[in-house]
């Protein structure tokens, strides 16, 4: 079985330093990066596939050219090869662009399943896996929690988190899947995985070899950010004080007043 | 010929016994040895620092230093040395047709001799007595220590047969033939047995004479299969031992492809830490010290060395006594001089050691500082962990943030660095950082530089501590600067967690970064002796060599050289115990400047716990084990610590470790003893104890460097 997984460069949250520069865009520089959250999820999930089921895992990225870097991490844990769309004419590029490149660019790879994050923890739009999958008219799962393939009948099977538990949802292959903290934590990479990864091979195609129609000219995209401000501070919480009793009947009423118990 | 053996029917018969017998224990030597070529070789230490080498010899195998923790042992021991090693030259005069009695008879009419003999008579009944007690004790009083199996009192057996029957032998022989000159216990005896009759007294003899021979010939082929061997291996493993700091585990190159990163198997243990396993007593005393072992766990560092022994030895299956010689191997493909590969390549884990062992350890190193045949547990134990992280990804699950904390934001608690200067917030005064004393030029008036940790930087308990030595410096008018944002953890953590990887990256950012400011030149103090020991003793491996401190060092100089001055109320009737951190005390030898920063405030009554100074228990925080939980055994280490402290009655347990610091601090709290309790007792790290007695301060006008003590620029 082929799986290939979308793997985003972000800024690893727990720096707490990403940061927009003066135009507004990611400054790739205050921060170090990882690969997003929910994509490394969904690559632990296809890593243990293809140990249970045999294949290959691949990964596919959209990134300046140092999203190499961050790719390496992604091989490190497992994955065989990977593909990096690179190209000037998509700095900052929007959702709806993203949603075509990388449409584009795993069209052209040969997978029976793809794999992206449910959302990404920098830009966290929530829309590029599902767009991929409209993009090429293929059944969308989506918030996975667990993904089971029946190779035989060429299916596979999702549980998808809901508000009150799972869904099971059933689709043929090829398929796209979103996917969510739920499916487990991602291997730590061993240094023979780091160092079998320096060698494993990353393709880099640019706009021109997926088709340049997919961007707009001269960057300009449709939405734009227009101002940056960082969250009002919390205000200082409310502490309870008093015997063990009265602490108690304190809390019980503060949430009974908004409804939570 | 063979005069001095004139009364010795069959005499020369003693040669192919003997002899023959020396022959088998050297062939089994020899097939030992053919798997310690196997295995990795060690890198060449035998002629390197000759002259510590000779003194280890005095001080390990001769004086048997070590030992003296347990004085009556120690006693019994050199009963047993001091006899089997003077008795030896009895054994040679016996198996050499007299060679030594030929020599040393001659000079001053025999008296050499004579004096030998009556020397030997002494020792004969020591070593008898000694034997005695050894198995008292492990029959009677059953130390917990001990483990007492057939091969134990098969040796001690051994030595009572050895020795006694070369001694009564000699009685008799006495009593047959008349006084030997010098041999006056022997005898005395000889002038009570004369009254037998010189044909009973003369088949006695001979009888325990051939007996003491057959006896020796046999102990001398059972010594090298058994835990008796150490008494030959010692002085070899004591020559060979690690000679680098304590707390620098082995160097790693980790770009070789091809290479096993750390130990997995037989054969990738250098070899001499399979010998290691040859010269194990089995006395007990690393497991009875080892606080995992203490509190319920599996670990149990004798039983790992004991295990690799037992691979070694099984290692050997197939290898014949006598090889066939090279033309017979060669003609006929009887190769029988090489141990099977698969059992050269068995696990380590799982043979020797089990997996959760290895995770049990603090690296405390109090394992190693008990063997009193300097076996080094810990660096084998590390290894073993290598080959788990960098091969197989194989740790406990709760490492793994710890590790992306330290690769990604460069500190084991995944804090976001932009934090490291929080702990300065309010202080009363400005904290530098490097990078702004240089921005200013004004590197050259640097004193030091204070290296905070990440324990201080990010967990709020420890951040008082950081703010505590600021105060100190600043109060002492110290020209100091922190790094700040550029500093990440030291790596001593992932080093010790077995992620060689993390850790030299880790190292070679700081050492980049200290010498970007010139650090080299300049004295480092940190309150971390986690830090303390592997930017002192390891950063060294990869270039950087920095002059480190630990703050109590520092501060006991201050307070010394009444730069700081401790205020006259002081702490009335403030009883402290000081708890001894293990890379502070045992790997570093930092012991006592603690200990005088708190016996130079007035009023400090300090008490010590049970384990105290080198032999300090661990708090459970080393060795990576600050991030793991703590669910094997029946109690947890800092729980058991704890105990020793509360009993001492002490109103405050005094830190220097901010490891130790939150481990003791929740022991405290455990043990219904926190700060929020009735009776609280307080746990304070000297630098706090320090601030909280210092006196109001003249205010400092400048807090640079006086002029003299300025550095050079770089």
């Amino acid at each position: 079985m082929r799986i290939l997984v979308m793997t985003k460069p972000v800024p690893d949250p727990a720096a707490n330093a990403e940061r927009l520069g003066p135009d507004l865009r990611l400054d790739r520089a205050a921060s170090p990066t990882v690969v997003n959250g929910n994509d490394e999820y969904g690559l632990e999930a296809a890593l243990q596939l293809v140990e249970a089921h045999g294949g290959e895992v691949a990964i596919l990225t959209m990134a300046p050219a140092s999203g190499v870097e961050t790719m390496r991490k992604a091989l490190a844990m497992g994955a065989l090869r990977g593909v990096l769309v690179s190209d000037d004419a998509l700095a900052g590029a929007d959702i709806p662009t993203t949603i075509r490149v990388l449409a584009a660019a795993a069209a052209i790879q040969e997978w029976d399943l793809l794999l992206g994050g449910l959302d990404t923890s920098d830009g966290a739009g929530g829309a590029v896996t599902a767009g991929v999958a409209a993009r090429l008219g293929l059944p969308l799962l989506s918030a996975a929690a667990h993904i089971e393939p029946d190779e035989a009948a060429r299916t596979v099977r999702v549980k998808r988190l809901s508000a009150k538990g799972y869904d099971l949802l059933e689709a043929p292959m090829p398929a796209v899947v979103s996917c969510t903290q739920a499916l487990g934590t991602p291997r730590y990479p061993s240094l023979k995985g780091i160092m079998a990864a320096r060698t494993r091979q990353i393709t880099t195609l640019s706009l021109a070899d997926l088709g340049a129609d997919l961007a707009p000219a001269d960057r300009q995209w449709p939405s734009r950010v227009l101002a940056v401000e960082p969250p009002p501070s919390r205000a200082a919480g409310r502490t309870v004080t008093g015997d063990p009793a009265s602490q108690a009947r304190e809390i019980a009423d503060y949430l009974a007043d908004r409804r939570i118990i | 010929m063979f005069e001095s053996f004139a009364h010795v029917p069959a005499y020369p018969l003693v040669f192919p016994i003997f002899w023959g017998a020396f022959a088998v224990f050297l062939l089994v030597v020899m097939r030992h040895a053919r798997v310690w070529v196997e295995v990795t070789p060690t890198e060449p230490r035998a002629l390197r620092n000759v002259a510590r080498r000779v003194g280890g010899l005095i001080e390990y195998s001769l004086l048997q230093v070590r030992m003296f923790t347990e004085p009556n042992v120690a006693v019994m021991h050199f009963g047993l040395f001091l006899g089997s090693t003077i008795l030896l030259i009895g054994n040679i005069n016996f198996v050499t047709g007299g060679l030594p009695e030929f020599i040393l008879g001659y000079p001053l009419n025999g008296a050499i001799w004579a004096f030998l003999l009556g020397l030997q008579n002494v020792m004969a009944v020591a070593a008898l007595v000694a034997t005695a007690y050894a198995t008292y004790r492990r029959i009677v009083v059953k130390p917990k220590r001990l483990i007492s199996t057939k091969v134990h009192y098969q040796t001690l057996a051994f030595i009572a047969l050895v020795v006694s029957t070369e001694f009564v032998a000699q009685w008799f022989e006495a009593a047959a033939f008349g006084s030997i000159n010098g041999a006056f216990v022997s005898n005395f005896f000889g002038g009570l047995l004369a009254g037998l009759g010189h044909d009973a007294t003369n088949a006695a003899f001979v009888v325990l004479w051939w007996a003491h021979v057959f006896v020796l010939a046999a102990f001398l082929i059972f010594i090298p299969h058994n835990k008796h061997f150490h008494v030959y291996t010692t002085f070899v493993n004591v020559w060979l031992r690690k000679l680098a700091p304590r707390g620098q585990l082995p160097a790693m190159d980790l770009e070789r492809e091809d290479a096993t990163f750390g130990l997995r198997t037989l054969a990738d243990l250098p070899w001499k830490d399979v010998f290691d396993g040859f010269t194990c007593t089995e006395c007990g005393r690393c497991t009875s010290q080892c606080p995992a072992n203490r509190t319920g766990k599996t670990l149990d560092p004798r039983a790992l060395i004991m295990g690799i022994r037992r691979m070694s030895e099984a290692a050997e299956a197939g290898i014949d006594l006598v090889p066939n010689g090279p033309i017979v191997q060669e003609t006929y493909g009887l190769v029988d001089s090489k141990p099977k590969q698969e059992l050269l390549l068995a696990p380590i884990v799982g043979n020797a050691i089990s997996y959760d062992s290895v995770w049990d350890c603090v690296t405390c190193g109090a394992c190693v500082e008990a063997c009193p045949v300097t076996i080094e547990h810990v660096d084998k134990i590390v290894g073993l962990r290598r080959n788990l992280v960098l091969e197989d990804s194989k740790f406990p699950n709760e490492l793994t943030p710890a590790f992306r904390g330290m690769e990604s934001v460069g500190n084991p608690w995944g804090q976001p660095p932009s934090a490291r200067l929080d702990w300065t917030k309010g202080l009363p005064f400005e904290v530098r950082t490097a990078e702004a004393v240089k921005r200013a030029g004004q590197l050259d008036q640097l004193e030091v530089l204070y290296w905070v940790g990440c324990a201080a930087a990010f967990d709020d308990r420890n951040r008082r501590v950081a703010r505590a030595v600021a105060t100190c410096l600043d109060a002492a008018g110290i020209s100091f600067a922190v790094l700040g944002q550029e500093e990440t953890c030291s790596g001593d953590p992932a080093r010790r967690m077995g992620n060689e990887y993390v850790f030299q990256m880790l190292a070679t950012q700081n050492i980049e970064t200290l010498n970007k400011y010139g650090i080299a030149e300049r004295t480092i103090i940190t309150a971390c002796p986690h830090c303390f020991n592997t930017i002192g003793n390891e950063y060294s491996q990869l270039g950087g060599k920095f002059h480190i401190r630990h703050h109590s060092e520092f501060l006991a100089e201050l307070v010394r050289k009444g730069r700081l001055r401790i205020g006259a109320d002081g702490m009335p009737q403030r009883t402290i115990t000081y708890h001894d951190s293990c890379y502070l005390a045992r790997y570093n030898g930092v012991m006592e400047p603690p200990r005088d920063i708190l016996g130079a405030i007035p009023g400090v009554k300090l008490v010590e716990m049970t384990d105290n100074h080198r032999q300090t228990m661990c708090c459970g925080g080393g060795g990576g084990r600050m991030w793991m939980d703590e669910n094997r055994g029946n109690t947890r280490i800092n729980a058991a610590r704890t105990e020793q402290a509360l009993a001492t009655d002490a109103g405050t347990v005094a830190t220097a470790c901010p490891f130790c610091m939150v481990m003791l601090r929740d022991g405290i709290a455990e043990a219904g003893r926190g700060a929020d309790t009735a009776d609280p007792i307080i746990s304070a790290d000297i630098s706090e104890l320090l601030a909280d007695a210092l006196a109001p301060a003249p205010a400092i006008p400048d807090r640079d460097a006086p002029e003299g003590r300025r550095l050079t620029v770089l």
